[in-house]
């Protein structure tokens, strides 16, 4: 059997390192309640702070790239059947609201405001808070 | 006291509730054609289930996490993907089983024809997914599933050559039937001991009830306890099966034969409540699949999701469970033999059981996930075992059902 060749080791960082695939994609997301909000169906890179937006050239010794989102809705489908939508209908939870990552991904923030909580929130406004007894509306006009 | 009622009240309804029309249809059909010579692979099953139930109620003890996200966790998105479609398809085919289950059980009662009964018996199912409590709802159909002890009573009232019944427990094929026959039965009976629901609602019922690890010992009882129980019944039913109905030539092709030996050996009382048992076994197993099918979407797409939560704050989870009965009344609501639908969905199930359970022992095995509570070395020998079976159980499922026809 071949061994591979091995891999240059890994920069120094200070932290803790997270694999994208193996700690945050297809992770469990929960927002400051408690409640899930969706799955991490993909993530969002963007150029490092100050970094020029770059093309399909990557001159040496540009600054590494950063999680900016995370992202969710119909990317799950491009992700799985390869595509790539574009990126203004991209639904994003912003990687500064991540509040901490381990077995789920926590926010800090409730997931009542958020994007990627719409649809959520729709099938319940629309159909099941009109149904007696879901507990929806608590003000019946 | 309170601790030891706890604990009697998890082993009776894990017995109740371990019966469901697959159990009820398959080992009926295979105790009139078979004997008891497939009464080993209960057996097995039933190991099997207690393992892997254990395994999940573990995960999701010490984690907080639900089968179907670890599933969707560990095999990624597209391998989860296609893992989910199977196990949502052959749960909703165990969803129309169910339903029609009731509806058949309630036109044994009532002679009123089942077509009637079903729309009734989804709606109420319904109900009581909307708003019953999860623990209410698991006790009470799990207490009155336990009726159908009187399988076991009518067998003894039956006063077979008990002798006769024993030596039929060995494995051997029967003279009228062919070895390919015997093994398709085999996987059938293996795959509704062994269906992948239980695990979904096992694991997910554990979230819903905010298991701790302190609560695993009492969850382990029930299991251990409860499921061996529960599939001694299932032999129960396959003896009554066997006593009455193999000698008369009478191969099982609907339910009413199914509590046949029962009315014979019981008389009406007997009748009376076996008629109440299958109503409970199949309307607890019928929410036991539905919910099921809303936690694997759920689960899969991270949706909240849970009876702990008013149905307002699960919303999807709600609808994905409704758009599921209906499509269940639809399918029925075109004349399909309920009978049939069982009989196909436990040989699915069985093609489907390594989805379920790979997942499940790789987790267990993930420190990550369990912290010091991964598998011990005993369980994975066994669970490794268990997976190979499960694997050759699969494979051959669908090559056996297109030789012998279904069996026929």
């Amino acid at each position: 059997m071949k061994s591979p060749r091995p891999l240059p080791p890994v920069p120094p960082v200070a932290g803790q390192t997270l694999d994208a695939q193996l700690h945050l994609l297809d992770r469990q997301v929960l927002d400051s309640d408690g409640v899930p909000v969706t799955t991490v169906d993909d993530l969002e890179l963007g150029a490092a702070e100050g970094a020029p937006d770059l093309g399909p050239e990557i001159p040496v010794g540009t600054p590494a790239p950063v999680l900016t989102a995370l992202l969710t809705g119909p990317v799950l489908g491009t992700r799985i059947f390869g595509g790539r939508p574009p990126s203004s209908r991209l639904i994003r939870i912003p990687w500064t609201d991540v509040a901490s990552v381990g077995v789920v991904v926590r926010l800090g923030v409730s997931g009542q405001g958020l994007d990627a909580d719409w649809v959520e929130r729709w099938i319940r406004d629309k159909i099941i808070a009109r149904i007696p007894g879901s507990g929806g509306r608590r003000d019946p006009r | 006291v309170k601790r030891l009622l706890g604990v009697a009240l998890g082993i009776l309804t894990a017995i109740g509730g371990f019966v469901d029309i697959g159990d009820l249809v398959t080992n009926a059909v295979v105790g009139s054609r078979f004997g008891l010579s497939l009464v080993w692979v209960v057996l097995v099953g039933v190991i099997g289930i207690c393992v892997f139930a254990n395994m999940s109620g573990r995960v999701a003890a010490a984690s907080g996490r639900a089968t179907f996200e670890v599933i969707r966790e560990r095999l990624g998105p597209r391998a989860g993907l296609a893992n989910l479609s199977a196990s949502f398809l052959i749960n909703l085919m165990t969803v129309t089983a169910e339903i029609g289950g009731i509806a058949l059980a309630l036109q044994l009662a009532s002679s009123v024809n089942y077509l009637l009964w079903i729309p009734l018996a989804a709606v109420a199912v319904w109900l009581v997914i909307w708003r019953v409590k999860f623990s209410i709802m698991e006790n009470v159909t799990g207490l009155l599933g336990l009726t159908l002890i009187v399988f076991a009573v009518a067998l003894f009232l039956l006063k077979p050559d008990w002798g006769n019944l024993a030596s039929q427990a060995i494995p051997a094929v029967p003279a009228a039937e062919t070895g390919a026959t015997y093994w398709y039965f085999a996987i059938a009976l293996f795959g509704a001991a062994m269906t992948p629901y239980e695990v979904f609602f096992f694991s997910s019922g554990a979230v819903e009830e905010g298991w701790k690890i302190k609560d695993l010992i009492q969850s382990r009882i029930n299991v251990l306890v409860g499921f061996p129980l529960g599939g001694l019944l299932s032999v129960a039913i396959a003896a009554c099966a066997a006593v009455v109905l193999l000698p008369a030539g009478i191969a099982v092709t609907s339910l009413s034969q199914v509590i046949l030996p029962v009315a014979a050996g019981a008389g009406k009382l007997g009748l009376a409540v076996v008629l109440l048992g299958l109503v409970a076994a199949t309307f607890g197993a019928a929410l036991e699949t539905t919910l099921s099918s809303g936690y694997t979407l759920a689960q899969f797409f991270g949706w909240s999701w849970g009876k702990f939560r008013k149905p307002a704050e699960a919303a999807r989870f709600h609808l994905a469970m409704i758009i599921c009965l209906l499509v269940g009344i639809a399918v029925l609501a075109t004349g399909v033999d309920p009978v049939l639908v069982t009989e196909y969905s436990v040989v699915f199930s069985a093609v489907a059981l390594p989805l379920t359970y790979l997942p499940i022992l790789i987790v267990a095995n993930d420190p990550q996930y369990m912290g010091k509570h991964v598998n011990g070395r005993g369980v994975n020998v066994v669970a490794m075992v268990y997976l190979v079976v499960i694997l050759v159980a699969s494979l051959a499922a669908i090559p056996l059902m297109i030789v012998t026809g279904a069996g026929a």
